[in-house]
């Protein structure tokens, strides 16, 4: 079982736990990844698309001469990417055209083969629940724990879920929870936006998206929350803080990136997975996951 | 069957509290709950307050929530939402100022926004002097927008809106992707400005839940994108998001992926001290955690060369 990776910018940028937690989580799987070195940003919905198709196509090219699937660990990427290859694999004219006008230069063509997953989608529908479950070395009994997933890895359904089977999908993370063996705290916000997209344009808003979201889940009784998307986790955990204070409120919710969740799970230490990297801190998460080794 | 209906009531002339009246009615097997309004207000009670009109999913005029799903009453069969229990919930939307009841404010929640965007064509009068006649295949795209009926279910689903209500939301940014992209509108780049205005299309956050929530497929994010791809390419007059969009575009195009620590600085703009100081504290706490991007070190991916002619050819074309 092997993918061709590509863990994204955020994963090494503004959070460096992303990537070696992810990379440790797939071997001790022996999940095979090969990473994607010489290709692009996916544009993460900030790029137009006249200049993230092509270089999306450019990725799925080198993914398709590799003969791999590819692999994500970002909700965000998982969306854009996606997004692209809805339209370059069902609108084949389209495709010739990027194909001529961008890659053809370099030798390379998208033949519209690839698949795109997220390391969530991969554990449900290539590796196996079944296949994890002995795996388990920690089951993560007594911590509750709240699933956000991000919009991109749900929306929209053209792209994401296309068929009634993958609208499972839509509550991979919410089901990944309890087979990790923790308590799964649902509650409104769990598919709604984190607010990052707008940190920029309208920062007031982006934090009480933050606020909205962190609050309620901390009411409902999380220990911690989980999300497939670092670009959430950003915001989520990084700007936590002055969503308090725009907000009047203590939180103090620590957000866990899925690989390390599930790293936990797997039997690895919170040190390993770097969980003392992050913004709020993990002191609640890390003596329940001690007193349970 | 017998089904209870327990209704969102709130009465202005009273104590403007909200609350919620139980209704027991009998109704047909294939009743909607528009079917079971009415049938209260006519025999059970006089005051309930909503909305409807056409009856047949085609006018958006009884938009609510019923279990707490937003649909149309008039086409929301009863037995579908009582499989569990004999009663159903009947709620207004979420993101509307309530007036009675079920009925909302459609003006402060959608009309007025729309009005805000200008929605009449402006047509270029030099280019004809009488009919500007166009091939039926450059309205194709427009039509489908066109065939919005204002029934708010992408307002309802709007992630924006339950924090700021002044956003003017995807219903009526999809009204603005309707003249940006119609070719009789002589001014594209005011109409951008227009569409680019405070709580305009930046501050979409891109979720697509409206584009779940439309029943008629318009899907409104990607018109509110495409507008915003089309503001990228005439150049964004919206000077904080433009500053972001230069540099994020900048740091791809030159390295191939993200320089998230020059894209931080960048975006509050190199001479803004004010904006600067305000990272201070995330930053010192990113630093102390290990975790802060150093702006500027960051180097090139291999492929970074093949990236930057993609966007030299991207550019080149858009001209």
């Amino acid at each position: 079982m092997k993918y061709a990776f590509y863990p994204g910018c955020v994963s090494r940028g503004g959070c460096p736990e992303l990537y070696p937690s992810a990379v440790k989580v797939s071997a001790k799987l022996e999940i095979g990844l090969e990473e994607l070195k010489d290709v692009g940003c996916t544009g993460a919905g900030v790029l137009p698309q006249y200049l993230s198709d092509p270089i999306n196509a450019r990725t799925f090219a080198k993914a398709e001469e590799l003969g791999l699937p590819i692999m994500t660990i970002c909700s965000t990427c998982q969306g854009v990417m996606s997004q692209a290859n809805y339209r370059l694999k069902g609108d084949p004219e389209y495709r010739a055209k990027i194909n001529q006008e961008y890659l053809s230069e370099e030798g390379l063509e998208y033949k519209g083969t690839t698949e795109v997953k997220h390391l969530l989608w991969v554990l449900f529908e290539d590796y196996g629940i079944e296949r994890l479950k002995p795996l388990l070395r920690r089951p993560l009994k007594g911590l509750r724990v709240s699933p956000f997933y991000g919009c991109y890895i749900r929306r929209p359904p053209e792209a994401i879920t296309p068929t009634k089977e993958l609208n499972r999908r839509k509550n991979y993370l919410d089901e990944l929870i309890e087979i990790l063996g923790a308590e799964c705290v649902d509650f409104s916000g769990k598919g709604k936006c984190c607010g990052f997209p707008i940190l920029t344009a309208n920062e007031e808003n982006s934090l009480a998206m933050v606020g909205k979201h962190t609050g309620e889940a901390r009411e409902k009784g999380a220990d911690c929350m989980v999300t497939p998307c670092p670009l959430c986790h950003l915001n989520l955990d990084g700007n936590q803080p002055r969503a308090e204070a725009q907000e009047g409120k203590e939180i103090g919710l620590p957000i866990l990136h899925l690989p390390q969740f599930l790293g936990l799970a797997l039997g690895f230490d919170p040190g390993e997975m770097n969980l003392k990297r992050h913004i709020v801190a993990t002191q609640t998460v890390e003596s329940k996951v001690s007193m349970l080794a | 069957m017998e089904v209870t209906f327990k209704v969102y009531r709130k009465d202005p002339e009273k104590d403007g509290k909200p609350g919620r009246s139980n209704y027991t009615i009998d109704i047909p097997e294939d009743a909607t709950a528009l079917d079971g309004l009415l049938k209260i207000r006519d025999e059970l009670d006089g005051t309930l307050a909503f909305r409807a009109s056409c009856a047949r999913g085609y006018c958006g005029e009884c938009t609510m929530r019923v279990n707490y799903k937003a649909c149309f009453a008039c086409t929301a069969k009863v037995s579908a939402f009582t499989k569990k229990a004999p009663e159903i919930l009947l709620d207004p939307l979420r993101n509307v100022p309530v007036i009675k009841d079920l009925v909302f404010d459609w003006d402060a929640f959608m009309w007025n926004k729309i009005k805000a965007l200008k929605p009449w064509l402006e047509p270029d009068e030099s280019l004809s002097s009488g009919e500007n006649l166009l091939p039926d295949s450059a309205m194709q795209d427009l039509r489908k927008v066109m065939s919005c009926y204002y029934c708010g279910l992408c307002d309802e689903g709007c992630t924006v809106l339950p924090v700021d209500f002044d956003f003017l939301g995807p219903a009526a940014l999809t009204k603005a992707y309707r003249f940006a992209f119609d070719p009789r509108d002589k001014d594209g780049k005011e109409r951008l400005k227009i569409a680019e205005q405070p709580k305009g299309i930046w501050d979409c956050v891109h979720c697509f839940e409206a584009s779940e929530h439309c029943p008629r497929g318009i899907a409104p994010t990607e018109r509110i994108m495409a507008v915003r791809d089309k503001a990228f390419k005439v150049g964004i007059t919206n000077e904080k998001v433009a500053r972001h969009h230069t540099s994020f575009a900048n740091s791809v195009k030159e390295s191939g992926w993200l320089d998230e620590g020059r894209l931080a600085i960048e975006s509050e703009g190199l001479t803004n001290i004010k904006g600067l100081m305000k990272l201070l504290p995330t930053a010192a706490k990113a630093m102390a955690r290990g975790k802060a991007p150093i702006p500027y070190l960051h180097p090139k991916r291999p492929g970074a060369d093949k990236i930057k002619k993609i966007f030299q050819k991207g550019e080149q074309e858009t001209k």
